[in-house]
């Protein structure tokens, strides 16, 4: 991105850097002492605007958040805050919640919403169901949900849930992330009724958001293995120095370079206010594709060592593997891009193309 | 972020807009009149003059050229919406490609004022085509070790003798700019580098033949010119005696890097488009998904690189990794249709999606080979990364 990000890039370091690296245990749900200092230095508001408790600033910056702590494997829900559930909130014109808390989306799973008569004015819902695959379930202290709404409306009910005291299973991801459900036993919330699109829209947001993190993670394991292949002698040379390896890095650093190029437009599109479903359908879909690629070449280029728990390849390639099927699959979101770029008929394949970024 | 691997992202450009508007209506038109037919990798085997001379009447050649050689100083994003849009409707554009894409600012950027003037509005006019002089028979990847070579005589004029092969095209050309060995090479290993120049060399000169090589559809495109002791007079030296390495590597920076690096089997594509719209059937969108988003990425990676040569850049190393991504993508497309379709490739199917497809199949190997292997590119890649 563009260097008006250099600066937050930088606190995001910093802080990273003042932390143990790769805290994710199975003993530990997500690193709370690195959130508590990104919330300290408004990191956990960024983007969001003052007005609404947030910390100011672009998306651009935001966007910077979520990129340097994917790639640093940061144990934290920064990704579905900045970029999902907290843009979800303020579009429906619902309040943030304090942005020292961590706040996270659920969209998948059967919960149902019915308006409730709780005289606490309008706007309120009652939810029951299980909400799935809930990425931070257990750790977020409130759930943005995207739920059905009641019979015979169209849309979704986006709801906004304190999750304490909320039964909670304990799934994690590859990389160890919580990834639980959350039961919903007639939980009040605030909530307001969107649009079918609209309620598409805080999807693809929401797959946009892990195909920021997918791409600056491929950046990362990329870097780490060209740096790898500089390092590691056999033979008397470089791993680096033989041609097979480095068509094998070519090979990463283009799939790299492909993702990039087309989250990076996907982002730009969502800042100019266009419509981002098929922006970030293709970006998830293309990050996802590039997955297959670069995380099976860095692991044979590392070799033996780097299928260990010792070495840090494994928390930036266990969440890849993850990511790409998260916030909708990558099969989900292929179909919805083939579809959306049929909208207009079997001829129209091309001007869709030329208008999606 | 900032390694020789990326550049910035490309402003969004309305005039690209407009004009790819235009060209889309042209297109259209011509398609319903009947003057042309839709075909895969037509930037190879599309030649048709008077489709080429259209395109020079509208202004859509020698966009970015300045206008005093007949050229319209657009912007390099005006251009890419342009050749995107014709190679998208699979439209006959192989009589001009080269000459517009890389050897007129080839000419530009080394041609002596009066190569210019003699040449350039011709280009630009669609009238006068181009071929890659590089390749011979004994020298492929490793270009350098080219054998075809070059002697002043008497009067100052250059003679010729040597071959180059997979010269596209050749029968319908006016001019190949030639790579040719005038002097020794030096001492190190890239010492052969040294002692290369290129010709402006008119093939219709003595002394020249043209012969046809066809490949695995048995179209001819591809010929081998021979240089039997061809006299090319000595003002159609282009740029530097010696300097032909160099001048080499900036016009692979404008093969390299266009839309046609992975749009050679769009229309294949757009079939499985039409098909998969038809019955609605899951795994083809899923399919069309996929191939779609790879190829939206290497839109906005393509369109970087127009952006860059927009600012006076020439990124040769993004360029090699578009064409590498790009050409792997043109192959992929073949495989990935065919897995999700019950169809059987023929060039005589009643199909279009089996004839789009055998089209696309017979001409795959190519793709991968042409401009710079991937093995090469991959290697220019790996120096981008530091490593050689």
């Amino acid at each position: 991105m563009a260097s008006d990000q250099d600066l937050v890039i930088e606190t995001v370091r910093d802080i990273l850097s003042a932390h143990e690296p790769f805290a994710l245990t199975a003993d530990t749900a997500w690193d709370a002492g690195l959130w508590a200092d990104l919330a300290e230095a408004g990191l956990t508001g960024v983007g969001l605007p003052e007005e609404a408790g947030g910390s100011g600033g672009e998306l651009a910056d935001a966007v910077a958040v979520v990129r340097t702590l994917a790639a640093g494997a940061g144990a934290v829900p920064v990704a579905e805050q900045l970029l999902a559930a907290g843009p979800a909130l303020l579009a429906a014109d619902l309040d943030l919640p304090d942005p020292a808390q961590p706040l996270t989306l659920a969209v998948a799973g059967a919960v149902h919403a019915e308006p409730s008569d709780d005289g606490d004015g309008p706007g309120r819902w009652t939810l029951t169901g299980t909400a799935t695959d809930v990425a931070w379930a257990g750790v977020a202290r409130h759930v943005v949900v995207l739920a059905q709404p009641p019979e015979g409306i169209e849309g979704a009910v986006l709801a906004l849930v304190d999750a304490e005291g909320l039964a909670t299973s304990d799934a994690r991801n590859l990389a160890g992330e919580p990834r639980g459900s959350l039961v919903l036993g007639g939980a009040p919330a605030s909530g307001a009724l969107l649009t079918p699109a609209y309620a598409g829209e805080v999807r693809a947001r929401y797959a946009l958001a892990r195909a920021v993190q997918l791409a600056a993670a491929l950046e990362q394991v990329l870097a780490w293995t060209v740096q790898y292949a500089g390092e590691r002698h056999q033979f008397g040379r470089p791993l680096g120095r033989f041609q097979a390896v480095q068509m094998e890095l070519a090979e990463m650093a283009g799939e790299v370079s492909a993702v990039t190029a087309l989250v990076d437009a996907a982002v730009q599109a969502l800042e100019r206010g266009e419509d981002v479903v098929l922006p970030a359908a293709a970006a998830k879909v293309r990050a996802g594709a590039a997955v297959e690629v670069v995380a099976r070449l860095a692991h044979q280029v590392h070799g033996a060592i780097g299928f260990t728990q010792e070495h840090k390849l494994h928390h930036l390639t266990r969440r890849l593997w993850s990511w790409r099927d998260e916030a909708g699959s990558e099969l989900t979101w292929s179909q919805v891009l083939g579809v959306g770029l049929l909208a207009e008929g079997g001829d129209g394949l091309w001007p869709a193309l030329t208008r999606v970024v | 972020m900032s390694s020789p691997l990326t550049l910035a992202p490309a402003p969004p450009s309305e005039a690209a807009e407009e004009v790819r508007a235009q060209v889309r209506e042209f297109l259209a038109g011509e398609l319903a009149a009947g003057s042309f037919t839709t075909h895969v990798d037509t930037w190879l085997s599309g030649v048709d003059p008077a489709f080429s001379r259209k395109l020079g009447e509208r202004g859509w050649l020698g966009m970015t050229w300045p206008k005093q050689y007949g050229g319209h100083e657009r912007s390099a994003m005006e251009r890419y919406a342009v050749t995107e849009e014709l190679l998208a409707a699979g439209a006959p554009v192989a009589a001009h490609w080269i000459a517009d894409r890389q050897s007129g600012p080839n000419l530009l950027r080394y041609g002596t004022e009066a190569q210019r003037q003699a040449i350039l509005p011709r280009i630009a006019a669609g009238e006068c085509y181009f071929v890659i002089g590089m390749s011979e028979p004994d020298s492929g990847s490793d270009l350098a070790s080219i054998r075809t070579r070059a002697a002043r005589n008497g009067d100052g004029d250059w003679v010729v003798n040597g071959a180059k092969v997979w010269t596209s095209n050749a029968h319908h050309s006016h001019y190949a700019i030639t790579l040719v060995r005038t002097g020794p090479p030096g001492e190190g290993p890239r010492g052969k580098h040294q002692g290369l120049t290129q010709l402006l060399v008119d093939l219709s000169l003595p002394g020249i033949s043209i012969n046809p090589i066809r490949i695995l559809d048995g179209g001819h495109h591809f010929n081998e010119v021979v240089f039997d002791d061809a006299v090319v007079p000595g003002d159609m030296l282009l740029g530097e005696e010696g300097a032909g390495w160099h001048q080499v590597t900036a016009e692979l920076a404008f093969e390299r890097s266009g839309p046609e690096r992975f749009l050679s089997t769009y229309p294949l594509l757009a079939e499985f488009g039409r098909r998969a719209c038809d019955t609605g059937d899951g795994a083809q969108l899923a399919a069309l998904g996929r191939l779609s988003a790879r190829l939206l990425a290497l839109r906005q990676l393509s369109l970087r690189i127009a952006a860059a040569l927009d600012r006076g850049e020439l990124p040769d190393i993004p360029a090699a990794l578009v064409k590498d991504v790009g050409t792997t993508f043109e192959a992929d497309v073949v495989d990935e249709v065919r897995r999700v379709v019950d169809v059987t490739p023929s060039l005589d199917s009643p199909d279009p999606l089996g004839r789009a497809l055998a089209e696309a199949q017979l001409h795959a190997p190519g793709y991968t080979l042409r401009g710079g292997t991937n093995e090469i590119l991959r290697g220019i890649v790996a120096r981008g990364l530091g490593l050689r």
